[in-house]
């Protein structure tokens, strides 16, 4: 096992240097640099602006001297925000996003399993029927069409919920309620979905009527043996699941004004901002990669016989 | 597929039930048919392809005309002048208690402004032939039709669907034939290739190449081969395990023993075994690119003025949202059963297409 996790983490490397790598070269052949304004800079000062920011090197060895700095976890400065370094910006970011997307993920699992058990158990009953419409209706709709929608409702018709912004102390934990929601629905569908399928599948497996035939109660059966099976294919979906919620996360932070890396991603793209867009891709990509990781372990953790030589 | 065996000349599956010779196609239409979900996502997503490609014969008016007079109208079947007016009423009405129950003495000359406008509409409402429109979902900031902007909105947004998906699938399938079918190192390096675009943060890639774009060039056209460049993954991986389940078959080696080359071979013989395959992975795709495409626009990154989407439609649309809420709906509203019907169209041809359930009612 420690093996494999040694040799799985040696295999993230080259992904990284690759999308480092790759994104360096996209934005660097982007034309119109950050310094490209309506207002026309004299060519001395545009010269010296570039001078400071290395970029009169040639691209090499600013690719070098960037891969360097990475590596020291130093991103760089912003060359839009100039008294704010990339660290800071995405720092302040970084635990937003973060608590935005554990948390939706979270509730995608909750609320998506127990449907799937409901709708399994009921199968062919109104609840499944129900339960399944609802789920399709999940993955057709598109994130930016519910998050407005909620926020008519419920915010500015309703009035229960702010309209939007951040974990603050006047507003308190409410503000998480809409964009967590919003980000959920299509993943909460993908898992009941799925796990409606896979439960069923065990529920005529073997071992399950082994179970019943030793005269487990019916509860027990499901918890201790179905659940146990069912949920494998969850946990293989729940790394793109992850990096599902993350993109999905650039939009919902744009709708609901959350200050996240998303917001930062897009404001940075549009300004042409290079070492900000360099670094939102790099902690993007160290997240999506963490969480592969995290599930390709927890994956071989549930399933006996998956065996890591 | 389960094999068949033979009871009194006719062919009996594994139940014992007697079984018609039927084709693939035959079959899965058949089976298509009585899923009644997937036969309502047909019915709307070939409503919804007449009409919007067959705008231009159709009776609509030009999604560019806008016209002034008409701006911010609610949906109604009424003539847009009797609408105009109900609204400047009302404005009226409000001010008017505005000003007597809060004492808002500076709303006055606001009330002037609107009594002089419904004077000039009341004279002006039968001699103009604009104010005899109709519009059944509204006009938007600009006095424009949404129904109009709607339609021409989707004309985009599902010809990115359509082209997205078809480069995609050929990028895809040429690529997994070519590394399931010869294996060795070429596998082994696009295997590597899409293993690693795997793990890039798709999305982003395109916001990316996108941002990279300067504003107001062929945005439409960079934006479905970013989208397709990223989204042959899939099919790819799938076209190429297909492969090579059946490359070691008899039939294959019967068209290698005739003297049959690479290419006839994958294009001939394996290519037509997989087509199942590709169908159902090309429809379940075709809706997740119209939202790829909505997304982007909806960020500002994608289809610009003045052509429109149903992504750009929507992120207008959420502008004014709590004062025209048809503006968000309409084009919300009209993408989301668009998607819902494709989604149960996709599930539908999966159920019916897939192999394991030939021959079974």
């Amino acid at each position: 096992m420690s093996r494999f996790i040694v040799r799985r983490f040696l295999s993230v490397i080259p992904t990284f240097l690759i999308i480092v790598t790759l994104s360096f070269f996209l934005i660097r052949l982007a034309p119109g640099g950050p310094f490209a304004r309506e207002k026309k800079i004299p060519p001395e000062i545009l010269a010296n602006i570039m001078h400071k920011y290395h970029m009169d090197e040639p691209l090499i060895n600013q690719y070098f001297r960037y891969v360097g700095d990475v590596l020291h976890f130093d991103l760089g400065p912003s060359f839009r925000y100039k008294d704010h370094t990339v660290n800071e910006l995405l720092g302040a970011a970084f635990p937003v996003s973060i608590t935005l997307g554990v948390v939706s993920l979270g509730l995608a699992v909750f609320f998506g399993t127990l449907v799937g058990i409901i709708s399994a158990l009921r199968q062919n009953k109104w609840q499944d029927y129900a339960a399944m419409s609802v789920a399709v209706l999940g993955i057709s709709i598109p994130l930016f069409v519910v998050g407005p929608i909620l926020m008519l409702v419920f915010a500015l018709k309703l009035k229960w919920l702010p309209t939007s912004g951040w974990i603050n102390s006047r507003a308190g934990w409410t503000t998480i309620i809409m964009p967590s929601m919003t980000l959920m629905l299509p993943y909460f569908a993908y898992i009941a979905r799925m796990s409606r399928g896979s439960i069923i599948e065990v529920l005529r497996s073997d071992y399950v009527r082994t179970a019943r035939a030793k005269g487990l109660k019916e509860t027990v059966v499901i918890r201790k043996h179905v659940l146990k099976g069912a949920m494998l294919p969850i946990v293989t979906y729940l790394g793109p699941a992850f990096s599902g919620i993350i993109t999905g996360s650039v939009v919902v932070e744009q709708i609901f004004v959350v200050p996240g890396i998303g917001k930062i991603f897009v404001q940075s793209a549009l300004n042409r901002d290079y070492t900000v867009i360099m670094g939102d891709v790099i902690v993007y990509s160290i997240i999506l990669i963490t969480a592969n990781f995290v599930v390709d372990i927890l994956y071989g953790l549930l399933d006996p016989r998956i065996s890591y030589k | 597929m389960p094999t068949l065996a033979k009871k009194n000349d006719k062919v009996v599956n594994e139940f014992n039930q007697y079984v018609k010779p039927v084709s693939l196609w035959a079959d899965a239409w058949k089976r298509l048919r009585r899923n009644r979900m997937a036969v309502i996502g047909m019915w709307i997503v070939g409503i919804y392809m007449v009409v919007i490609f067959g705008a231009a014969l159709l009776p609509f008016k030009s999604y560019t005309e806008q016209q002034m007079l008409h701006v911010n109208l609610p949906p109604s079947f009424k003539p847009a002048g009797l609408v105009a007016m109900g609204q400047l009423e009302k404005r009226k009405s409000d001010l008017t208690t505005a000003i007597e129950k809060s004492g808002r003495v500076d709303l006055k000359t606001d009330l002037v402004r609107i009594e002089a406008e419904i004077i000039q509409l009341k004279g002006d409402i039968d001699a103009n032939p604009v104010h005899k429109r109709v519009y059944i979902f509204g006009t938007d900031y600009l006095g424009r039709d949404m129904l109009a902007r709607t339609i021409y909105g989707g004309q985009i947004s599902i010809l990115i669907g359509l082209i997205g998906t078809l480069t995609a699938a050929v990028i895809g399938i040429v690529l997994g034939a070519l590394g399931g079918y010869l294996g060795g190192w070429l596998d082994n390096l696009i295997g590597r290739f899409v293993d690693i675009m795997y793990s890039l943060p798709y999305m982003l890639v395109v916001i990316i190449i996108m941002s990279m774009l300067p504003t107001g060039s062929n945005s439409i056209f960079v934006l479905f081969i970013a989208i397709a460049m990223i989204s042959w993954l899939t099919i790819s991986r799938v076209v190429r395990g297909q492969i090579i389940s059946l490359k070691n078959s008899e039939f294959v080696e019967a068209a290698r023993s005739m003297g049959a080359g690479t290419g006839r071979i994958i294009f001939r013989h394996l290519l037509p075994n997989s087509l199942s395959i590709i169908i159902i992975y090309a429809t379940l795709q075709f809706p997740s690119f119209i939202m790829s495409e909505s997304f982007l626009s909806f960020l500002g990154l994608g289809v610009s003025a003045p052509l429109a989407s149903w992504g750009t439609l929507v992120s207008e649309g959420v502008q004014g949202m709590q004062l025209y809420p048809w503006r968000l709906l309409v084009p919300a509203i009209t993408m989301t059963v668009f998607l819902f019907a494709m989604n149960f169209l996709g599930d539908g041809l999966r159920d019916a297409l897939d192999p394991q359930s030939k021959n079974r009612s």
